[in-house]
């Protein structure tokens, strides 16, 4: 029996990028269980901690050896193995190379009376010791990291410079050494309140000495105990405070501190005259603050977390503070020389703002959006005034990328935008516009709340989407700079909303725009492009939403290229499925059915004077469905489409139950092909209810 | 405010700083003599970065942002400023110690008060140089840049030299607790005798943000900028990297010039950024083939980003 001894592992280190440590944490369990499994050591459950100085692992029930190993595995006959002269064949000579044995030392042995070639292994059994140090340097080399670098003059790379290592099997120390890094017992402690570290004993130890330095090693138990004593604030400043604490933000305080102390602190009130918006992106964006409301509104109060001894916590909250004046300062002083000219002033200015290369600045963008608007206004029916509206936010929604706010606090564009708007006197329809215009910003987002935003939205987006396709700057997988496929699927939500445009029409004037402007493109394929990828965010947002991709797949066989249209069907025929299932399953069966038979070459032009009763009863039903899917889809009403082809099933079924297609009267054979070819035209225009699965 | 009356002078500042230094070993350098938009972009720290010999040098740097001038009207932005650099090849293993003790030595107890290192990657695209490191944070204020080169002019670091970047003004006014650059006490004679920021350099701030912003010679700025291109050009073809580096300054700051006057569109600008980044990369390549004596083979020495 074996012993099984406890294995502490830490990487200390300068301090790591929170996101990029918090990535390597969750990691570093699965690489340590995979590099223990590669060399069969045996062991227990493993804890992963994390600071941004150090990322450790403790494994429990080492075993102090992998197990010896004998195996024997059988081969081929003799017969095979062996040709006449008794030289080993290739068959032989494969299985010993697959079992990793010489092909001499194969056995002959026999089994149920036939003789076999044997092969058998010796693994032996190795000290778990002697396995770790190369096992650890390749956890240490396995580690993800989007960007990682060298240091002083060693070849390793790591995230940030490796300082120290403690690396302890039991009480012994397993020499590992990286980049200069060479491993023991000590650990190091936090900067400021433990700066001693300590001496481990052994690896059982480990996590208690890091929590005796004061050091939380955890990011849970840190998250934790932020979102504690942020509570603990909230209720200490009295009723109706909140913090908000949005999860990027959290994460990265939680993973720039060893010992995180929440802080309340404050500014002046008189930045509160400064949007709302400056002022928090200054904090979330640029401090790391979590700001406080008051029954929904901004307060002047908001808390740091420091790493910092708690003891001066007077001292930390001064310095944030300051920092924090001298932000606001310059975010008022900004905001009010922006204020100095009106929003429209600035918009010649944006030819100094490059959109993309080839497609030139955000001036020459908003010339296009702005035509692209008056179109889709057009085709929307919109009244002279809504036209004006939306004439008006295209023409000044991206004017303030060159205002001063904007360019000192990024996220905030849009929302200055609408501030300045309203400044000068803009329509209020119109400043909204210009703030929601970027809307949806993520999945999920709200689409702009009117419908001057909303046309705007579109426009931008379209232009933005066209421009990038025809000068082939297509996303990939992994790359989407221009966060196209957001974009797309930006229009599809607002088109869903009930805007009655067409988004295959404004590609087309998209694309006119830019030709007109100069751009050179193919314009087929670019098209096609085009809308192959709208249909295809549309295929994605309908699967995620719930939508079976057969049903989406009937739907896009019967070449609609309108997402609205795309998601109306797809729903309306899953809905009538569930509501009908068998007749659903009936239907379609017989559709498939009717649809092999058919020669699609003998038209759809039958002579019914040729029927017999079953034949006639279909043939009415077919010639009722198609009135009734022409009407219902020209109103655009797809269940009662969907309605009438449910109609069909009775008497379809009844002319494959009484009826051989197949006559042998060729005649009357031709006359039932035409018949088919009736009744599968019906489906046409619908969906092809082949695709429908018969699940 | 009781802090100021204890602090040191931002004088003072600068000579603890440099004795800190020389005591690491540092070569203490007087400010180079052309125009730099920071630091780093002295050949101290640019050209020496390159190559395999150790160096370790200290010093401050004056520092123009032509765009970054508010007419002496805001407390916390100036279009000039000093930076004090630290560049030391190879890294040391304790550098973040010793960075923490430089700040110990100008007064600041680091026990006293939160000290973070924030990831910050440096990228210079006209340099073709990058690097990884962090901003420090005291008390939630940016005072130095703190960087492990792994690239410049295209050629790989190696061995690998860190750079230390103090911005002066913003480590003063925190040492002093004053929340006005103006408001820094410069020196301060024995008999009480006090001159301020303000003092020394409130009227450069007004002129030049003027001359910066209105009065420049587009016409000239232009010429100038094409001439020293072709004077960059012509010293290399003469195998002379570091007044050919000259040049290369000459024309950032020229460029940087034409920038505030506003006369250089946003595709202008890809233009201009090209040109010196070409200048930039050439002259390293000379440095590399005349100083450091090596093939001058950037793409083959460079490693992937």
């Amino acid at each position: 029996m074996s012993m099984k001894r406890t294995l502490a592992f830490e990487i200390g280190t300068e301090e790591i990028p929170a996101f990029d440590l918090k990535n390597a944490t969750e990691k570093l369990p699965q690489i340590m269980a995979q590099a223990f499994e590669d060399v069969r050591i045996g062991h227990g459950d493993m804890e992963v901690y994390s600071t941004p100085r150090r990322m450790a692992v403790v494994v429990h029930e080492v075993e102090d050896a992998t197990p010896e190993v004998n195996e024997t595995f059988k081969g081929p006959s003799v017969a095979i193995a062996f040709d006449a002269d008794g030289a080993p064949t290739k068959a032989a000579s494969g299985f010993a190379r697959g079992k990793g044995v010489d092909v001499d030392a194969l056995e002959v042995r026999e089994e149920g009376g036939v003789e076999y070639v044997f092969a058998s292994r010796r693994i032996e059994s190795k000290q778990t010791a002697d396995l770790l140090p190369d096992l650890l340097l390749g956890v240490i080399g396995s580690l993800p990291w989007p960007k990682s670098m060298r240091w002083a003059s060693y070849r390793e790379a790591f995230s940030r410079p490796v300082r120290w290592i403690v690396a302890l099997l039991g009480d012994e120390v397993v020499p590992v050494t990286f980049a200069g890094a060479v491993s023991g017992r000590h650990t190091e402690g936090h900067r400021v309140l433990s700066p001693q570290g300590a001496d481990i004993a052994s690896a059982d130890g480990y996590v208690s000495a890091v929590r005796s330095l004061g050091i939380i090693p955890t990011e849970g138990e840190r998250r934790s105990l932020i979102e504690e004593r942020v509570r603990a604030i909230e209720s200490e400043l009295g009723a109706g405070f909140t913090a908000v604490l949005p999860e990027k933000t959290l994460t990265e305080v939680v993973n720039l501190s060893e010992v995180p102390t929440p802080m309340l602190a404050q500014f002046d009130e008189a930045f509160l005259a400064v949007p709302e918006e400056i002022i928090v992106d200054a904090m979330l964006m640029h401090q790391r603050y979590f700001p406080l409301y008051r029954e929904g509104a901004l307060t002047n109060r908001f808390i740091i977390v420091s790493n910092g001894d708690a003891r001066f916590a007077d001292n930390i909250i001064d310095g944030n503070q300051r920092v924090v004046a001298a932000r606001l300062y310059d975010a008022k002083f900004f905001y009010e020389e922006d204020l100095k000219k009106p929003l429209a002033d600035y918009v010649e200015r944006l030819d100094e703002v490059v959109f993309q290369e080839k497609l030139g600045t955000m001036r020459a963008k908003t010339d296009r959006v702005c035509r692209l608007a008056e179109r889709l206004c057009l085709d929307a029916d919109a009244d002279a005034a809504l036209a004006g509206k939306v004439s008006r936010a295209a023409r000044l929604a991206k004017a303030d990328l060159v205002t001063n706010a904007v360019v000192e606090f990024t996220s905030v564009q849009g929302i200055m935008g609408s501030y300045y708007a309203e400044a000068a006197g803009e329509d209020a329809d119109v400043a909204r516009a210009i703030a929601e215009h970027y809307m949806p910003r993520f999945s999920g987002d709200e689409i702009p709340s009117n419908i001057v935003g909303q046309m705007v939205a579109i426009a931008d987006k379209v232009d933005t989407v066209c421009g990038l396709f025809a000068i082939g700057q297509l996303p990939t997988g992994s790359s989407d700079p221009f966060a196209l496929r957001r974009a797309a699927l930006g229009v599809i939500s607002i088109l869903q909303s009930g805007l009655d445009i067409s988004l295959e029409r404004a590609i087309d004037d998209a694309l006119r725009i830019y030709r007109e402007d100069g751009l050179d493109f193919d314009q087929a394929s670019v098209r096609e492009a085009i809308i192959d990828f709208f249909v295809t965010r549309t295929k994605v947002m309908l699967k995620d939403g719930g939508s079976s991709p057969d049903a989406i797949d009937a739907v896009l066989a019967a070449g609609i290229t309108e997402p609205v249209i795309i998601a109306e069907r797809a729903r309306a025929l899953d809905a009538a499925r569930k509501e009908a299932s068998e007749a659903f399953l009936d239907l379609s069966t017989a559709y498939a059915r009717a649809n092999n038979l058919r020669d699609a070459e003998a038209g759809e032009l039958y002579d019914a004077s040729l029927f017999d009763a079953v034949e006639s009863a279909l043939a009415d039903a077919v010639e009722s469905a198609r009135t009734k899917v022409a009407e219902a889809l020209e109103s655009g009403d797809y269940p009662t489409a969907l309605d009438a082809l449910a109609s069909l099933r009775q008497p379809i079924d009844e002319l494959f139950e009484a009826t051989m297609i197949m006559d042998e009267d060729m005649t009357i054979r031709a006359n039932r092909m035409k018949l088919l070819n009736a009744f599968v035209g019906v489906f046409a225009d619908v969906a092809d209810f082949g695709m429908l699965s018969s699940r | 405010m009781s802090r100021s009356e204890t602090a040191p002078t931002f004088q003072e500042v600068i000579m603890r700083l440099q004795e800190f230094w020389a005591s690491q070993g540092c070569v203490i350098l007087q400010p180079y003599d052309n125009e730099v938009g920071a630091g780093t972009n002295a050949p101290a720290t640019t050209l020496r970065a390159l190559g395999p010999d150790t160096w370790r040098t200290a010093y401050v740097q004056g520092c123009r942002r032509p765009t970054d001038g508010r007419y002496g009207e805001n407390p916390n932005r100036l279009q000039f400023y000093y930076q004090f650099q630290v560049l030391i090849k190879p890294s040391p293993d304790d550098i973040q110690e010793a960075y923490l003790a430089s700040l110990r030595a100008i007064g600041i107890d680091t026990d006293a008060h939160d000290v973070r290192f924030v990831e910050d990657d440096w990228e210079s695209p006209t340099l073709g140089a990058w690097g990884l490191g962090w901003e420090v944070w005291i008390d939630g204020m940016e005072v130095t840049q703190f960087t492990y080169f792994q690239q410049v002019g295209g050629f790989e670091c190696s061995p690998v030299p860190v750079e230390i970047a103090y911005g002066l003004e913003r480590l003063t006014m925190f040492v002093q607790g004053v929340d006005s650059v103006y408001d820094i006490v410069w020196a301060k004679g024995s008999d009480g005798v006090t001159f301020t920021y303000g003092d020394v350099y409130l009227e450069n701030e007004r002129e030049y943000s003027r001359y910066n912003f209105e009065v420049a010679d587009t016409e000239l700025l232009f010429k100038e900028f094409a001439d020293r291109e072709a004077e960059c050009m012509r010293t290399l073809e003469a195998g002379l990297p570091l007044p050919a580096y000259d040049s290369v300054l000459k024309c950032c700051h020229t460029f940087n010039l034409l920038d505030a006057r506003g006369v250089i569109s946003a595709t202008e600008r890809m233009g201009y950024i090209l040109r010196v980044r070409t200048l930039a990369k050439a002259c390293c390549e000379s440095y590399m083939e005349h100083v450091v004596g090596l093939p001058a083979d950037a793409d083959a020495k460079g490693g992937a980003r």
